[in-house]
């Protein structure tokens, strides 16, 4: 299920297929890294440094080791902005 | 002993089980076996001669690794690195050939073949009938695998593959070759299969043999695949998930190939040993002098590290032994290499020759650093496996026969572990040299920890405390490195941008999502 802004989302999925090498729309939300895209963990902590860059956000370590699929990929980063959201506007 | 009986007493021993009686037999008989070995005429002419392979079938060379219910002699990795290791002390070429049929070449059949592939090919390949080899290198695509153009699809009754292979050792004289393939129809668009492939199969072609720099007796081509058919009992293991099986491949690949290192190194250490002792240069032996001796026990302490490190990796169940085997095949690919330097420099100009054999042995070591991953690569995987899993506890730093030095040092390499996951996070993959740092630290802790780990069992125990203590030393060099790591390599980036001409982005990644 899709749960991320498609903006994110879509930074999301676009870092993911630079980093795969397939073109963003070959991209589909029930894919799973590993399995489907090639990645393996090392390669997850690759695109969370690349978001982490590109979103500007800071990411932890342990966080990569979680994610299976780009659905999850994307709501977890979608997780983290809304997380700092909540904080710069002190709520 | 004929070899005959040899097989026969190995096959028995095999049977009960008992690896001391089949070391015994069967290293004793290949020791008999290289010394009729003519490495330095195989090197000129650029291939094997017919008695060399023939010797090998039958002395049951080629059935190292295959199962006995297979023909093979069911040989554990660590006995059959040992033998790797003796034919290297001779011919490193033909130890090449003969590690990899025993480990690329064959154990993806072993391992992961369907029942009727492994009895239709590894009769075959046990006898020496068959040799096989491993196809995972194109043209474009080394180290990054993203770049395979070498395509498996579906076809009439399995599969058809298109595409080239380059620098597939074995290749010219090969039977069977394991495939590592792109295979977009299986496992997503970025799905990769191994596949076995005839080499008699209608639409290989078997290029040219390279001509190399080291190792020139082995064999290494290019192999073109136009059209070939490949029959769905062919594949290995689970389609789409080739660069996983890979991963298995070449744990053992590594091991039996770092192995080899270690015969070559103890062989350079051998003949320069003599050497210093009985060339004489202002009255006295060179061996003498501080300056040699600084030499000489550098090369016995790389020796006595690569053994013990290897043995240690060797006897690793497969579930460590992915983790662990490049981390050996660095390591030895590095020292060898180092060792055998010593050698020619330590024989003067007469290292130079070829007569004398050491230039033959440091030609015949460059390409370990290359190939089965290069090893600039393999580094910064492990330095993010590292980071990625944190801590340190795989050092076993509470061993009690751990030195008080070496458990400082793993203390130390904790801290910048710590360092490097608070101040970089997720974004130390893009840090490629604060990666090989860690990794080369962990690398020498791990080498010493397996120094430690025997030397308790070995007469030369000053040896080994001297070997333990200066891999610590290395190993604190490179953890002291950490900090200020990002700073040097923003400096490079200027450096080599001004002798580019031009500004280059650097690029960190890529290395780690997809290489084995």
């Amino acid at each position: 299920m899709n749960t991320s802004e498609p903006s994110t989302r879509g930074r999301v999925v676009a870092a993911i297929a630079a980093i795969v090498e397939i073109e963003p729309s070959r991209v589909s939300g029930e894919q799973r890294l590993r399995e489907d895209l090639g990645m393996d963990s090392l390669g997850s902590l690759e695109l969370l440094s690349t978001i982490s860059e590109e979103l500007k956000i800071d990411l932890e370590m342990e966080d990569a080791m979680g994610i299976v699929t780009v659905d999850d990929a994307c709501a977890f980063v979608e997780g983290h902005r809304a997380e700092g959201e909540r904080r710069a506007s002190g709520a | 002993m004929r070899k005959a009986s040899v097989v026969r007493a190995v096959r028995d021993a095999v049977a009960k089980r008992d690896d001391g009686d089949v070391a015994e037999a069967l290293l004793a008989e290949v020791s008999r076996f290289v010394s009729t070995i003519d490495g330095r005429t195989a090197d000129r002419d650029g291939r094997f001669s017919p008695h060399v392979l023939d010797g090998a079938r039958s002395l049951g060379l080629f059935a190292l690794t295959i199962p006995a219910e297979h023909g093979g002699l069911g040989l554990a990795l660590p006995t059959a690195c040992a033998v790797i290791d003796t034919l290297a002390t001779v011919d490193r070429s033909f130890a090449i050939a003969i590690g990899l049929h025993a480990g690329l070449g064959t154990r993806g059949i072993v391992d992961l073949g369907s029942p009727s592939l492994r009895d239709r090919w590894l009769p075959r390949m046990a006898s020496g009938e068959c040799v096989g080899a491993f196809a995972a290198t194109e043209a474009g695509a080394g180290s990054d695998l993203t770049a395979m153009r070498t395509v498996l699809r579906e076809g009439p009754g399995g599969f058809v593959l298109d595409g080239e292979k380059s620098f597939v050792t074995n290749g010219g004289f090969a039977g069977l070759f394991t495939v590592l393939t792109s295979s977009p129809s299986f496992g997503g668009q970025r799905g990769h299969t191994l596949v076995c492939v005839p080499a008699d199969s209608p639409g290989v072609e078997i290029g040219r043999e390279e001509d190399k720099l080291g190792i020139r007796a082995s064999s290494t081509v290019t192999v073109r695949f136009d059209g070939v058919r490949v029959p769905a009992d062919h594949v290995l293991g689970q389609p789409g998930r080739g660069i996983e099986h890979a991963h298995g491949v070449l744990a053992w690949g590594r091991t039996l190939m770092a192995s080899g290192c270690v015969g070559t190194a103890r062989a350079a250490l051998a003949v320069t040993l003599a050497y210093v002792q009985s060339r004489r240069q202002f009255g006295r032996p060179i061996g003498s002098f501080a300056a040699s001796r600084e030499h000489i026990a550098g090369m016995a302490s790389r020796v006595l590290a690569m053994d013990a490190f290897v043995r240690h990796v060797a006897e690793q169940p497969p579930s460590e032994l992915g983790a662990l085997s490049p981390f050996a095949k660095v390591y030895c690919s590095e020292e060898a290499f180092a060792v055998c330097d010593q050698a020619v420099q330590l024989h003067g100009a007469l290292g130079f020759l070829e007569p004398t054999g050491v230039a033959r042995m440091l030609r015949d070591c460059r390409i370990t650093r290359i190939f089965e991953g290069a090893n600039d690569v393999l580094l910064v995987r492990l330095g993010a496996a590292r980071v990625a899993a944190g801590g340190t506890s795989a050092l076993d730093a509470d061993g009690n026969d751990a030195t008080e030095a070496y458990r400082a040092a793993v203390k130390r390499l904790d801290g910048a572990l710590a360092w490097v996951r608070a101040h970089y996070g997720v974004r130390v993959v893009r840090r490629q040299t604060i990666l090989q740092h860690l990794a080369r630290a962990e690398m020498y802790l791990r080498a010493a920890r397996a120094v430690s780990r025997v030397a308790a069992t070995r007469q030369d125990a000053e040896l080994a405390a001297f070997t333990t203590d200066d891999l610590v030393a290395r190993a604190g060099t490179h953890i002291g490195a950490v900090t200020s790591a990002e700073a040097r390599e923003e400096r490079v980036a200027r450096l080599t941008d001004a002798l580019y001409g031009h500004d280059v982005p650097t690029h960190n990644e890529g290395l780690l999502s997809v290489s084995p």
